[in-house]
């Protein structure tokens, strides 16, 4: 004969309203949580791609426009030296003609004759991730020997890209946070709803030798099983969107390298036991408090 | 709280004691009595003389406002939450308007104190359709209790009650639902347990009832409490009774 549980949960309100609270919270929070995964990891690459390479620009002409002439052979022999006797820089190569006409494409178009233009010459470095070396001593070393070199780390927009994604993690934990904090409320709050209906039941169980772990357990197991289910609804409408987004990215915008990895869906799918662990514990709570004022 | 050693041989100890419901006036005053084990007593008296407040306070419900209460020989007013909830698992108690649950059924009803006690549900499945058997019940088992007649439900009260083999056994009006037949029945019922050692106390508004068995009352009148010892031709027939139990078991 199966066993029924003695708290009569069948008439409670929160068997309807919970499982549809929990689905939305999961909605939310498997969203928030992926959007903030992908920024975190696409920052990751940047920050890795970008502090791989630097570039040192050596300038044609002068602060007046005059042409340098000679000097900037000189200049780029300086600088290279410098570059290459650099413990934190694995090489570092002048970029040819028809690298720069790659590179200007996009702004002059194919047929530009780039050689008209004061373009200076760029040396591009590859830095030793391991162990990367000081720019800003790297910098005043260059300048010292090369006054008009411009050592370039990418660090300006890159230190804007982490504002942005830093942002967005505060905002997915603050997110997080508020639902986390809205789904203890519901359950507690749903949890002496049913206290206050069973209450007379309640004193029965008590009265024949039942303590409050009994009574309290069998809630906590309620909620579990209404918060899982509504979770595992969630995550389940959440994840095609979160997929097509991914994917979106992947072949509209590739460069932002935000595909959902093994880890990261290893974490969304952990978000509804969460959730619903944290209810669990939030009505063991709760029912024990509530109880030792009721009887 | 449980591991203290047994002070008194006694079942039930009350010394002096009084109860009131906050500030209300005293609904019991200086009560002093005690129950030995196997003991067998009604408890009578007029409605709010108290009988219910005092069945209360004997299944731990209530504690004494005044005064000393030891129970199976703990005084209650030391126990702790969980200690107090060990000892309620040996008192067994039936009330008078059954206190069931409609949504389990029968036999889920009469294996709630086994359950709470943590017995393995072979154990329960054993001993619960032993006791609704032994109660005539085996083939409601499945039934809810709103399908079941007063009696039966009574019966499924009574079943549940001593289902754990509770040390002492209170009733509060077992038959004020029942006919005389059935009251007779059901005080047999409870005389059996009684054979078993367990100490039993019905409150009843019954006369005939009490005078049948004759038992001592622990009569109460506006909260004083007064032991009347039968008198010798109803305990002859309590004697007797006894005895036609001992031959028929």
């Amino acid at each position: 004969m199966a066993k029924k549980s003695d708290i009569p949960f069948s008439t409670d309100p929160s068997r309807l309203f919970l499982p549809w609270i929990s689905m939305l919270m999961i909605f939310i929070a498997t969203l928030t949580l992926a959007g903030g995964l992908s920024a975190y990891k696409a920052l990751s690459y940047w920050n890795k791609s970008v502090s791989a390479s630097i570039t040192v620009q050596i300038p044609i002409v002068d602060d007046k426009g005059k042409p340098r002439g000679e000097e900037v052979q000189n200049d780029i022999e300086k600088a290279l030296t410098i570059l290459r006797t650099n413990p934190g820089i694995l090489g570092a190569k002048v970029l040819e003609e028809t690298q720069m006409r790659r590179l200007m494409t996009p702004w002059l178009g194919e047929h530009a004759d780039i050689k008209a233009l004061p373009l200076p010459h760029v040396i591009d470095v590859t830095v030793d991730t391991i162990n990367p070396p000081n720019i800003e001593e790297l910098n005043t070393e260059l300048i010292q020997f090369v006054p008009l070199a411009v050592l370039d780390s990418h660090r300006v927009w890159l230190d804007t890209l982490i504002t942005i994604a830093g942002g967005l993690m505060k905002l997915t934990i603050i997110i997080l946070a508020l639902l986390l904090i809205t789904t203890a409320f519901t359950v507690s709050y749903s949890a002496k709803t049913s206290l206050s209906m069973h209450k007379h039941v309640i004193a029965l169980v008590h009265m024949m030798g039942a303590n409050d772990s009994y009574i309290a357990w069998q809630y906590a197991i309620r909620i579990l099983k209404l918060t899982l289910l509504g979770g595992l609804s969630g995550l389940v409408l959440a994840l095609p969107i979160i997929f097509g987004v991914g994917y979106f990215f992947e072949t509209i915008a590739g460069d932002f390298k935000c595909k959902i990895d093994a880890l990261m869906l290893i974490i969304l799918i952990s978000t509804p036991f969460a959730f619903a662990l944290l209810a669990f514990i939030s009505t063991l709570k709760t029912v024990s408090t509530a109880l030792k004022r009721m009887i | 709280m449980l591991n203290e050693t047994k002070l008194s041989a006694y079942i039930a100890e009350f010394n002096g004691v009084s109860l009131r419901y906050e500030t209300g006036p005293e609904v019991l005053k200086d009560i002093q009595f005690t129950l030995e084990p196997g003991s067998f007593h009604f408890m009578t008296g007029e409605s709010g003389a108290g009988k219910s407040s005092l069945l209360r306070m004997l299944y731990l419900d209530l504690l004494p406002s005044r005064g000393r209460v030891r129970l199976f020989g703990h005084a209650v007013d030391a126990l702790s939450r969980s200690a107090k909830a060990k000892l309620r698992r040996q008192i067994g108690v039936v009330f008078q308007d059954f206190r069931l649950l409609d949504h389990l059924s029968a036999f889920d009803n009469v294996a709630l104190p086994l359950r709470i006690a943590g017995v393995k549900e072979n154990e329960i499945r054993r001993h619960v359709s032993e006791m609704l058997a032994w109660v005539g019940l085996e083939k409601q088992m499945k039934t809810l209790p709103p399908q079941l007649s007063g009696g039966e439900k009574q019966r499924v009260a009574i079943a549940r009650s001593v289902i754990n083999r509770p040390r002492i056994l209170l009733a509060d009006e077992p038959t004020g639902n029942v006919d005389d037949a059935m009251a007779k029945r059901l005080l047999h019922l409870f005389l059996e347990l009684n054979k078993l050692g367990t100490t039993v106390v019905i409150a009843t508004h019954n006369q005939p009832l009490i005078k049948h068995f004759g038992f001592p009352q622990l009569h109460l009148d506006h909260g004083r409490l007064q032991l009347i010892q039968p008198t010798n031709k109803y305990a002859d027939m309590a004697s007797k009774l006894f005895k036609r139990g001992d031959n028929n078991g």
